[in-house]
C-alpha cells in the first residue's frame, strides 16, 4: 500500500468513527476517489447525459445523432442498471470477537461488510446480508436501493459475537433459500471444520453462486506472537490449552499456513474467490477483490 | 565398606535450598495467566508431539537446577569418603622411622639438609595424628635407642623430633625396621602404620631390608615409604686412604695415596686435595673422575718427622672441595712409619733351573727396596722360620703345595695381619689350594687348568676398575687389561660375595680374586701360560696384588675404622695400666686388652660416635692413635627405585624369615606398602586417612557441570525459537 493512502482505508481509523453509515460511505468515497478513471461507472439503457468522446471510448456509446448533426463526438452515458444481487454473510460466532490490537474480527468484518453495501447499493446492486452463528442467522433479502442501505447497516451494529461457527448448518439453510443465482460474500474467520467450510461453499457453488471468501483473522492468530507462557482458552469451545509461545510458534505458523491453502486451494478449484485478510490490512484491497470479482460477473 | 561423611555438616541445613527451582517452577505454573485465543486448535495438535517434548526439558531443567543447588550445598558440608582400608575411625599406633645417617646430612635445594626435610614430614605425621594414636619415633642409625616409645604425649613426641639430627653413623634399616614392627606388635591397637622417613639410599636398602618391610607388612603393619628425593645429587668421597706411606717416584720424598669415588651420572669437575697435618698443608694432589668412578691417587707429602713408638708416622686429614655431603669429603688417617713393604717370594727350583724372578723384578727392580718394596725369594721350606716382624705380605708363586707345618706357619702369620698373595702356574695343586689353603682364607674353589683353545688366547678385563689391585693401571669397566694374552688358567670359582673377582677373562674366567688380606691370580707370573710377564700392566698388577694384601691384613686396618664402630687399635707392648681411650666432642672410653699373636689388642668400650682421631692412653701415655671416618657406603646418594620396595623380594633374609615365620598371620603384603613421594602426598594420605578423603571439589565440579548442562538445554530452546 502506498503511504499516500487514505486514512479512510485504515480499520483502526475508521473503528473509532460511531457511525457505520458515515464510515461505510466514506469507505467507499475514499476508496473511489484513490481509483483513476473508473471503469465502473455504469453503462445502462437510461441515459443519463453526454460528454465529450476520448479515445479509447466504445464506439458503440457514440451519439451518431450528434455527430450527424454537429460533426461532435459526444458519448451516452447511462445510469447503471444491474441484474447482479449479493449476499453478504457475515460470521459472528464467538471467535469474531477476538482482537489483538484494538478491533475485533467481528469489528472489522462488520465494517466490510458495510463498505461492500454501500458500495454495491452505489452501482445499483441489490444487496443483502446474513449474519450467521450456531447454526441461526438473520437475514435481509437482497434490494438495490440506496434506502436499503439502512436496515442492512442497522443489522450489522447490531451484531454481537456469541456461540459457534456453523458453517454447514447455518450456510447450507441459505444456500437452499437463494433461488436466483448472485454474488455470495462471506466474512468469516472460518473456524470450522475444513471439510464443512469446503463442503458449504461447493453447497453454493452447485447452485451457481459466484463465492468470495474474505478470510478474516487477526494478526496474532497468524503470527502468534505471543511471549509468556500462558494458559490459552479457546473463545468457543472453552477448552484450555498450557503451552509456551516461543516454543511452538514455528509449527503453529506452520499448522496456519496448511489450513489457509487448503481453503485457498479449494476455492480455488472451486473457481471461488479466497481473500485472507488480517485485521491491520486496509479495507481497499478487501474491496478491490470485490469490484475485480464483480467485474468477472458482468 | 567406605564411610562418607560431612566436615561440615551444619551447611546441610542449607539442602532445603534444592527445593528452590521446584517452587519456583510451581509458583510460576499456578500464576499462569489465561488468554482468549480464538481456536486452540491448532495448539492441541501440536500438543502430542511438541509439548510433551517441552515437559520433558522442563523436567530436566528442574532436575539440573536441582542438582546443581543440591551438590553446590553438599561441597560446602565438605563431603568426606574414608576408604574402608585405612584407619580413619580407630585409633593407630604409628611408628615412625627417621633415616638420621650420614647422607642425610646432604644438602638439598636451598642449602637445607635432608633431615630437615625429614623432620617437617614427621611433624606433618605429629600433627595429622588423632586423640588416641600411639606415636613412636624412632632412627635408622640407632634402632635400640628408641627417641620415644609409643605415646600419645604429644609434647614428648615433638621434642623428640627436635633432637633427630643427622649423624655421622651408617643406616641400619632392617634392624630399624625390625624394631619398629616389633614395638608396633606390642601395641594394644590394632591398626599399625610404620612411616619409613628416608632419602632411600640404594646401597641402605639391601635384600635383606626389603624383606623386613614385606615381614612387616606380612604383619599386618601398613608401611609407608616417604622418600625425600627423588634423584641422584652427585657427590664425590674419600673412600680410603692407604696408611702406609711410600716411597715417592724414583725413591724421593714420600707419596699418600687416597682412593676417591665420583659417585654421579656425569664426570666429576677437577676435585682438589688438600693433606693437613695439624695446621700445617703438607701435601695435595688433584684429581678427575668418570661418572661412578672409583680411583686411587698418589700425592707427594712433605714430610719430617719420626715414627712415634708404635710404629705410627702420625694423624693426617685429607680434604677434597665439599659438594653435597661435606662429610664425606673429609678423611682422617693415621699414617704407619714410611716403609717398603717386605715381601718373602715364595718359589721352587724345578730339574735344577731356579724359577724365573719376574715377580721380584716387578716388586724391587733395584734390590735395594728403593721402589717401595723389598723381595726375598725363599722356598717353601722357607716358610717355617715366617716372622711377622719381618715380613709383610708372602707370594707364594706356582707352588705345587705346602707341608702341614708350612701351612700352620703362614696361617700364624696370617693371623698376626701378614698379607698372602697366591699366583697359580702349571705345578699348583688345585686341590691342595681348594681344600686346604684357602680355607678360612678366601672363599675360591679351584677346578683345574683351563688351556685356551688354539689361536684364541684369553684376554684380560677389568671387572672391578678402581679396585685398589688395579690402582696403577688405568681401566675402565671391560675394557682390556693389556695386549698381552694368557694361554692357560686354573678355573676358579668363586662361592661367596666376600670374595671379590676384579680381573677376569672375556669368558668370564676369574684372572685375578681378592679377600681380606688375600690376592689370588689364577694364572702364572712367569711366561709359562702367556706373555704377561712381558707387558706394561704386569708390574702394576703384581704390586697391586702385594699393596691390596699388605694393605687389607689387621696391621694397617687401622685407616679402616668406621663410625658406629668400636675404636681398635693394635698396640705393641702390654699396657701397664687400664687404657683410656679419647675421641672427638668429648667422647671417653674405656678399652679391654686382647693378646694377638704377638702383640695386643685394644677394643674400645663405646661405638665411635663421630669421625675423627682416637688415642688409646694409658698412665698418661699415647698407646695409639687411630682414625675414624664415615661408613663409604653413605655417600652414593642415589635412591633406590621405589617400584622395587613394593614387593617382596625373591630371597628374604634370615632375620626378616625368621620374624615372618612367628608374626601375626595377615592379608599379603601387596597394597600394605605405599610411597608417599612428595609433601602433598603425604599430605593428602593423612588427610585421606585421617579425616577422609575429601570431595568437595567433585561436588563443586559436578555442580557446574549440571549448570552447564542446564545452560546448555535452556539455550537450545532459545536458539529454536
Amino acid at each position: 500500500m502506498s503511504e499516500n493512502r487514505p486514512r479512510l482505508l485504515d480499520p483502526h481509523f475508521v473503528s473509532k468513527l460511531a457511525r457505520l453509515d458515515l464510515t461505510a460511505r466514506l469507505v467507499v468515497e475514499g476508496f473511489l476517489t484513490g481509483l483513476h478513471r473508473s471503469p465502473y461507472h455504469g453503462f445502462s439503457v437510461e441515459f443519463a447525459e453526454h460528454r465529450q468522446y476520448m479515445p479509447g471510448d466504445p464506439l458503440r456509446h457514440l451519439d451518431w445523432k450528434v455527430l450527424a448533426k454537429s460533426d461532435r463526438k459526444y458519448i451516452k452515458q447511462y445510469e447503471e442498471e444491474t441484474n447482479l444481487r449479493a449476499m453478504i454473510l457475515v460470521d459472528t460466532s464467538a471467535s469474531m470477537g477476538y482482537g489483538s490490537h484494538g478491533i475485533t474480527k467481528l469489528d472489522y468484518s462488520r465494517q466490510l461488510a458495510a463498505a461492500l453495501a454501500y458500495l454495491m447499493l452505489r452501482q445499483n446492486d441489490a444487496v443483502g446480508m446474513f449474519a450467521f452463528a450456531a447454526g441461526q442467522g438473520e437475514q435481509i433479502p437482497p434490494r438495490s436501493t440506496m434506502g436499503h442501505v439502512r436496515p442492512l447497516l442497522l443489522l450489522l451494529e447490531r451484531l454481537t459475537p456469541g456461540g459457534t461457527t456453523n458453517f454447514a448448518a447455518s450456510l447450507h439453510s441459505l444456500a437452499e433459500r437463494m433461488t436466483r443465482r448472485g454474488l455470495v460474500v462471506i466474512l468469516s474467520d472460518l473456524l470450522d471444520e475444513p471439510d464443512r467450510i469446503e463442503q458449504a461453499i461447493h453447497h453454493f457453488r452447485h447452485r451457481k453462486h459466484e463465492v468470495l471468501v474474505f478470510h478474516v483473522l487477526d494478526p496474532q492468530e497468524v503470527s502468534f506472537n505471543f511471549e509468556r507462557e500462558a494458559v490459552y482458552v479457546d473463545m468457543e469451545s472453552g477448552e484450555r490449552v498450557t503451552t509456551r509461545p516461543q516454543e511452538l510458534r514455528p509449527d503453529y505458523r506452520a499448522r496456519v499456513g496448511e489450513w489457509r491453502d487448503r481453503i485457498r486451494q479449494y476455492c480455488i478449484e472451486k473457481n471461488a474467490g479466497y481473500v485472507p485478510l488480517t485485521t491491520d490490512q486496509p479495507y481497499d484491497r478487501a474491496l478491490l477483490e470485490y469490484l475485480s470479482k464483480r467485474a468477472r460477473l458482468l | 565398606m567406605p564411610v562418607f561423611s560431612f566436615l561440615n555438616p551444619a551447611f546441610l541445613w542449607a539442602l532445603p535450598a534444592a527445593a528452590i527451582p521446584i517452587v519456583i517452577h510451581l509458583l510460576s505454573r499456578r500464576r499462569l495467566p489465561e488468554v482468549s485465543f480464538p481456536t486452540t486448535q491448532f495448539l492441541r495438535d501440536l500438543e502430542p508431539q511438541e509439548i510433551r517434548r517441552l515437559r520433558l526439558r522442563e523436567i530436566l531443567l528442574l532436575i539440573l537446577r536441582t542438582l546443581a543447588i543440591l551438590l553446590l550445598v553438599l561441597a560446602f558440608a565438605r563431603p568426606s569418603l574414608t576408604p574402608h582400608n585405612t584407619v580413619a575411625h580407630s585409633a593407630a599406633a604409628v611408628a615412625i622411622l627417621i633415616d638420621d645417617s650420614e647422607s642425610m646430612a646432604a644438602l638439598e635445594e636451598q642449602a637445607r639438609p635432608r633431615i630437615e626435610i625429614a623432620k617437617e614430614r614427621a611433624a606433618a605425621i605429629l600433627e595429622a595424628a588423632r586423640p588416641g594414636d600411639e606415636i613412636s619415633i624412632a632412627t635408622s642409625t640407632r634402632p635400640d635407642a628408641n627417641g620415644a616409645g609409643h605415646t600419645t604425649d604429644r609434647v614428648r613426641l615433638k621434642r623428640a623430633l627436635e633432637r633427630v639430627e643427622a649423624t655421622s653413623l651408617p643406616a641400619k634399616m632392617a634392624a630399624a625396621i625390625l624394631e619398629a614392627r616389633r614395638a608396633l606388635q606390642r601395641s594394644r591397637l590394632q591398626a599399625r602404620e610404620l612411616y619409613v622417613i628416608s632419602d632411600l639410599q640404594r646401597a641402605n636398602f639391601a635384600p635383606e631390608v626389603r624383606a623386613e618391610i614385606a615381614a612387616a607388612a606380612g604383619a599386618g603393619v601398613r608401611i609407608y615409604l616417604v622418600p625425600l628425593v627423588q634423584g641422584r645429587l652427585p657427590n664425590h668421597a674419600f673412600q680410603d686412604v692407604d696408611p702406609q706411606l711410600r716411597p715417592g717416584p724414583e725413591g724421593r720424598g714420600l707419596e699418600l695415596r687416597a682412593r676417591l669415588a665420583n659417585h654421579a651420572d656425569a664426570p666429576s669437575d677437577r676435585v682438589a686435595i688438600r693433606v693437613r697435618r695439624g695446621d700445617a698443608l703438607i701435601g695435595g694432589g688433584d684429581i678427575t673422575l668418570r661418572s661412578d668412578e672409583v680411583r686411587w691417587v698418589s700425592m707427594p707429602l712433605d714430610w719430617r718427622g719420626a715414627p712415634d713408638a708404635a710404629g705410627s708416622a702420625g694423624p693426617v686429614i685429607l680434604e677434597s672441595d665439599q659438594d653435597a655431603l661435606p662429610a664425606d669429603d673429609r678423611w682422617y688417617a693415621a699414617l704407619g712409619a714410611p716403609r717398603s713393604l717386605r715381601v718373602l717370594r715364595i718359589a721352587e727350583a724345578r730339574d735344577g733351573t731356579p724359577p724365573p724372578r719376574f715377580a721380584a723384578l716387578a716388586l724391587d727392580p733395584g734390590g735395594d727396596g728403593t721402589g717401595g718394596f723389598t723381595a726375598e725369594t725363599g722356598t717353601p721350606a722357607s716358610l717355617l722360620s715366617l716372622s711377622r716382624s719381618r715380613t709383610d705380605v708372602v707370594l707364594l708363586e706356582d707352588v705345587a703345595s705346602l707341608s702341614a707345618d708350612a701351612e700352620a706357619k703362614l696361617r700364624t702369620f696370617l693371623r698376626d695381619g701378614g698379607g698372602l698373595v697366591v699366583a697359580l702356574g702349571p705345578h699348583s695343586d688345585p686341590d691342595y689350594y681348594s681344600a686346604h689353603l684357602f680355607q678360612g682364607l678366601i672363599d675360591l674353589a679351584l677346578e683345574g687348568t683351563e688351556q685356551a683353545a688354539e689361536g684364541a688366547p684369553f684376554e684380560l678385563k677389568a671387572r672391578i676398575p678402581g679396585h685398589d689391585v688395579l690402582e696403577g693401571i688405568t681401566v675402565g669397566v671391560g675394557s682390556t687389561l693389556t695386549q698381552s694374552r694368557l694361554t692357560a688358567l686354573i678355573r676358579g670359582r668363586v662361592t661367596s660375595p666376600r670374595t671379590e673377582i676384579v680381573v677376569q677373562t672375556t669368558g668370564g674366567l676369574p684372572v685375578v680374586a681378592t679377600a681380606p688380606g688375600v690376592g689370588v691370580f689364577l694364572s702364572s707370573f712367569s711366561d709359562d701360560w702367556g706373555d704377561l710377564p712381558y707387558s706394561g700392566a704386569f708390574v702394576p698388577l703384581v704390586r697391586g696384588l702385594v699393596s691390596h694384601a699388605a694393605r687389607a691384613s689387621k696391621t694397617s686396618s687401622t685407616g679402616s675404622l668406621k663410625v658406629g664402630e668400636p675404636p681398635v687399635a693394635r698396640l705393641l707392648a702390654a699396657p701397664g695400666a687400664a687404657v683410656l681411650v679419647r675421641g672427638p666432642e668429648g667422647y671417653a672410653s674405656q678399652a679391654a686388652i686382647e693378646s694377638e699373636g704377638t702383640a695386643y689388642r685394644g677394643v674400645a668400650d663405646t661405638p665411635a660416635l663421630r669421625p675423627g682421631f682416637y688415642v688409646f692412653e694409658s698412665g698418661g701415655k699415647t698407646l695409639a692413635t687411630v682414625a675414624v671416618n664415615v661408613d663409604p657406603i653413605e655417600s652414593d646418594l642415589a635412591p633406590i627405585q621405589t617400584d622395587s620396595l613394593l614387593m617382596a623380594p625373591r630371597g628374604m633374609g634370615p632375620a626378616a624369615a625368621a620374624t615372618a615365620a612367628t608374626a601375626a598371620p595377615g592379608p599379603a603384603p601387596a597394597g600394605r606398602i605405599a610411597v608417599l613421594s612428595s609433601a602433598n602426598a603425604l599430605a593428602t594420605h593423612l588427610q585421606d586417612t585421617r579425616r577422609g578423603r575429601e570431595l568437595w571439589v567433585t561436588f563443586l565440579l559436578a555442580a557446574a557441570i549440571a549448570l552447564a548442562l542446564e545452560l546448555a538445554v535452556g539455550s537450545a530452546r532459545t536458539l529454536r525459537t
